[in-house]
């Protein structure tokens, strides 16, 4: 029973009101075979800041499941009923646990391939992944596809955990060759650090502690690893953006842009402009509730009081003047298909940005990409778990950057317009104004809306909203009826 | 100011932007006040999000009758000061049918005067959006909910019909008769919760404060009498203890801890060195095995 007592942090109750030092968001890859559960499980019992019922539940659960000989970690991280009793893991589920200085979230994603979705989706979220292999398989074509997953959708950090070392002998000769294949996977993608560290999740060998069986192995235990890695980038870097959420009043003359500062930084007397109307301005305040701040940076929410009254709306992204985003009605761009109803070309969608829900005036799937050899087959269809190149033509413009540029402004969720479901996340691969209208495109045009459909409508904030919906609900129908539309307002 | 944000200021960053995106894309948006800690921290935010604006969505209290009077009484005062909506509901049915917490199941109970009430209220005002202070660290099944929790027509949460959630973009565009619950503290645990009550110097309901109250054992739970109401059993006799509550709900379904932890300082020093999770001390959640994720399929927050 030696296995229970390992480091357990007794008494590491931190200091009254402590803040910890950022948070750490990290996913893991593998399948229940690979031991998985147990390894993240075992991370939590020997790391953590775990509850003494927690504890308790575990090892009572655990006594009848593995008849006692050790505590069933896996139980601290399988969670709905449904998947209880299938075994395997379906959604992703968050946990959330601290060191004596840092916060881990923990997402926990599937890793069979009918759930390169719901991995996909969990990855958007890291920081940093684990990938999990079993040391008696090594490398397998789940690997690659998680590594293309990942890469995809922009995680930057891996880690390897080689598992299950106990069952080939703690064999050097047997890890170096998986490091090897994992070093050559890893050169494909845009990874900035990849590792390979060799553990046994079951035995708690170099997850929280240093193995002893492994005297071959100098490098960091998993946990070591982990808290070494920066916490997610939040320092000033990269051009300024914006995405305005709503627009903040007093009801005297204070007129605030609300928004989270997605990437840079901006200070007071910054000129900003935005992008779709083409205006600019200087930062005259920048309110909360609790100070004004002379300076926000990238991951504050804040309220910019600007020293024009410019005519700025939700959805715009308000930038640096020097550097703007992309004004764009055509988009290329790499999706992940993550509904369970395939792609129609008939069927009307909206894009959605982090603030912007423009028409979608038609989707062009050009190729579907095979995640375990990485070559682009042509193909016009798109079903669940496919990740596709495609073009898509938008119904107006909108303010983005490619990925490449800026990670928070060059993603997008397709929505299906009636059920409202999420259908696809993308990445937008290059953004451009579109081809001058090909004759056959209609235009939506404020006249033609203020002439019947909006002329109940004035000039207040609530208003113009309502203005912008019609707008897009309008051209959507259009498009229903086979109509190519463009809404120029 | 240092480069580097604590885990708090990100958590507060968050749970602004989800705030802001709920308001500008449901129609009518309520705010579920149940007056506890979480209910206090989710109100401040709410405040931060829209100021120098009143948040633009009405307080939604379900009163089930058995709240703690001090609760009560708190709820009265914040919704005062600080001159917001509060729109009040209770299960008049099942008040007449003299439904209560000790002479039927947790689960009846819970149903009738919680869940039932609930949906009652979102359909009677029309509201799309109800913003919940539940969160992902409170039990295995809330563990997978996501920020915008999808309903459908009858208000039911169905696991596997709720949208994968990718980066920080979050979609409300609702489908036919869909609802949405929004939880802007899904990445919050409970150490979190004392924590920014500590930091932004938060009121909170007495209760949660140590002091001599009269008090019973009831299947092993310590419960407080908070009025006559509640029939005592042979040899109960209420004593007085140095008590408080690490989760408010209906007194007599929730179990106080004996402690001495009479301010917010050691409070927030009790709970950052607690070795027991909340939940154990609300009788529900003990009813059976995956008692929660049941109770959320029927329309429980």
């Amino acid at each position: 029973m030696t296995a229970l007592t390992a480091v357990r942090r007794e008494d590491v109750a931190p200091a009254f009101n402590q803040e910890l030092n950022g948070i750490l968001h990290l996913l893991t890859c593998g399948s229940v075979d690979d031991g998985k559960s147990t390894l993240i499980g075992r991370l939590l019992w020997d790391a953590s800041d775990l509850y003494d019922d927690q504890r308790e539940t575990i090892n009572r659960s655990s006594n009848a499941a593995t008849g006692g000989a050790h505590p069933d970690f896996s139980l601290l991280l399988d969670g709905l009923v449904a998947e209880r009793e299938q075994g395997i893991t379906i959604d992703i589920a968050w946990r959330y646990f601290d060191t004596e200085r840092r916060r881990f979230v923990v997402i926990d994603s599937p890793g069979h391939e009918q759930y390169t979705r719901n991995m996909a989706s969990g990855a958007s979220h890291a920081d940093v992944a684990i990938m999990l292999v079993d040391a008696r398989a090594g490398i397998k074509r789940q690997t690659r596809r998680h590594a293309a997953i990942l890469d995809i959708v922009g995680v930057k950090r891996v880690v390897l955990a080689v598992n299950k070392m106990d069952l080939v002998d703690w064999s050097q000769e047997r890890f170096r060759a998986i490091e090897a294949d994992f070093r050559e996977l890893t050169l494909r993608f845009g990874f900035r650090e990849a590792i390979a560290i060799p553990v046994s999740a079951v035995g708690g060998d170099n997850v929280a502690t240093k193995s002893e069986h492994m005297p071959w192995y100098t490098g960091p235990h998993l946990l070591e690893h982990l808290e070494r890695i920066p916490s997610r980038d939040i320092s000033p870097r990269g051009s300024f953006r914006m995405p305005v959420q709503t627009v903040l009043r007093d009801g005297l003359d204070f007129r605030g842009l609300a928004g989270t500062v997605s990437s840079g930084c901006i200070s007071v007397g910054d000129r900003i402009t935005d992008a779709l109307s083409g205006q600019s301005a200087h930062v005259l305040r920048i309110a909360t509730m609790d100070r004004d701040l002379e300076i926000a940076k990238q991951g504050q929410a804040v309220a910019l009081q600007l020293d024009t009254d410019i005519d700025v709306a939700r959805g715009a992204v308000i930038s640096a003047a020097d550097n703007l985003p992309t004004v764009a009605s055509q988009l290329e761009a790499r999706l992940v298909w993550l509904w369970e109803t395939p792609f129609d070309p008939s069927n009307g969608y909206f894009l959605r940005t982090v603030t912007d829900l423009a028409p979608i005036s038609s989707i062009t799937i050009n190729s579907l990409l095979d995640l375990e050899t990485l070559a682009v087959q042509p193909s016009e269809v798109c079903a669940v778990n496919d990740i596709a190149n495609a073009s898509i033509t938008l119904g107006r413009e909108v303010a983005v950057d490619t990925f490449a540029d800026n990670q928070q402004t060059g993603i997008f969720l397709v929505i299906d317009a009636l059920t409202g479901a999420s259908v696809a996340g993308g990445v937008i691969t290059a953004a451009s104004n579109g081809a001058a209208g090909d004759g056959k495109t209609f235009k939506l045009t404020r006249e033609l809306l203020e002439r019947g459909l909006c002329r109940d409508l004035g000039d207040s904030e609530e208003d113009r909203r309502e203005f912008q919906r019609r707008a897009s609900e309008t051209a959507l129908l259009l498009h229903a009826a086979g109509v190519q539309v463009k809404i120029e307002l | 100011m240092s480069a580097q944000f604590s885990h708090l200021d990100m958590l507060e960053a968050e749970a602004i932007f989800i705030f802001r995106e709920a308001a500008a894309q449901f129609r009518k948006p309520v705010l579920m006040y149940s007056i506890g800690k979480d209910s206090t921290v989710l109100l401040h935010l709410a405040r931060k999000a829209f100021w120098p604006q009143k948040p633009p969505f009405p307080l939604l209290h379900i009163d089930t009758t058995w709240k703690f009077r001090d609760m009560i009484a708190f709820r009265n005062k914040t919704v005062a000061d600080f001159g917001l909506d509060l729109i009040v509901h209770t299960n008049e049915d099942g008040l007449k049918k003299g439904i209560n917490p000790y002479d039927y199941s947790p689960s009846v109970y819970t149903d009738v005067m919680k869940t039932q009430p609930l949906k009652q209220a979102l359909d009677k005002y029309g509201f799309d959006a109800a913003f919940g202070g539940a969160r992902r660290d409170e039990e295995s099944s809330r563990a997978k909910e996501r920020v915008f929790s999808f309903r459908s027509a009858g208000h039911r949460w169905d696991p596997r019909r709720q949208r994968p959630e990718m980066w920080n973009l979050l979609n409300g565009r609702l489908g036919p008769g869909e609802t949405v619950r929004v939880f802007p503290l899904s990445n919050w645990t409970e150490r979190d919760v004392w924590r920014y009550i500590a930091r932004e110097n938060l009121d909170v309901v007495p209760l949660y404060f140590a002091a001599r109250r009269p008090t019973i054992v009831r299947n092993g739970q310590l419960l407080v009498v908070d009025d006559d109401r509640l029939p005592l059993q042979p040899g109960e006799v209420p004593q007085m203890k140095s008590v408080r509550f690490r989760t408010l709900g209906c007194w007599p379904l929730t179990a106080a801890v004996p402690s001495t932890a009479a301010d917010l300082e050691s409070v927030v020093a009790e709970t950052l060195g607690a070795r027991t999770s909340e939940r154990q001390g609300r009788l529900i959640d003990h009813d059976q095995t995956g008692a929660m994720e049941r109770k959320k399929q029927e329309g429980y927050f």
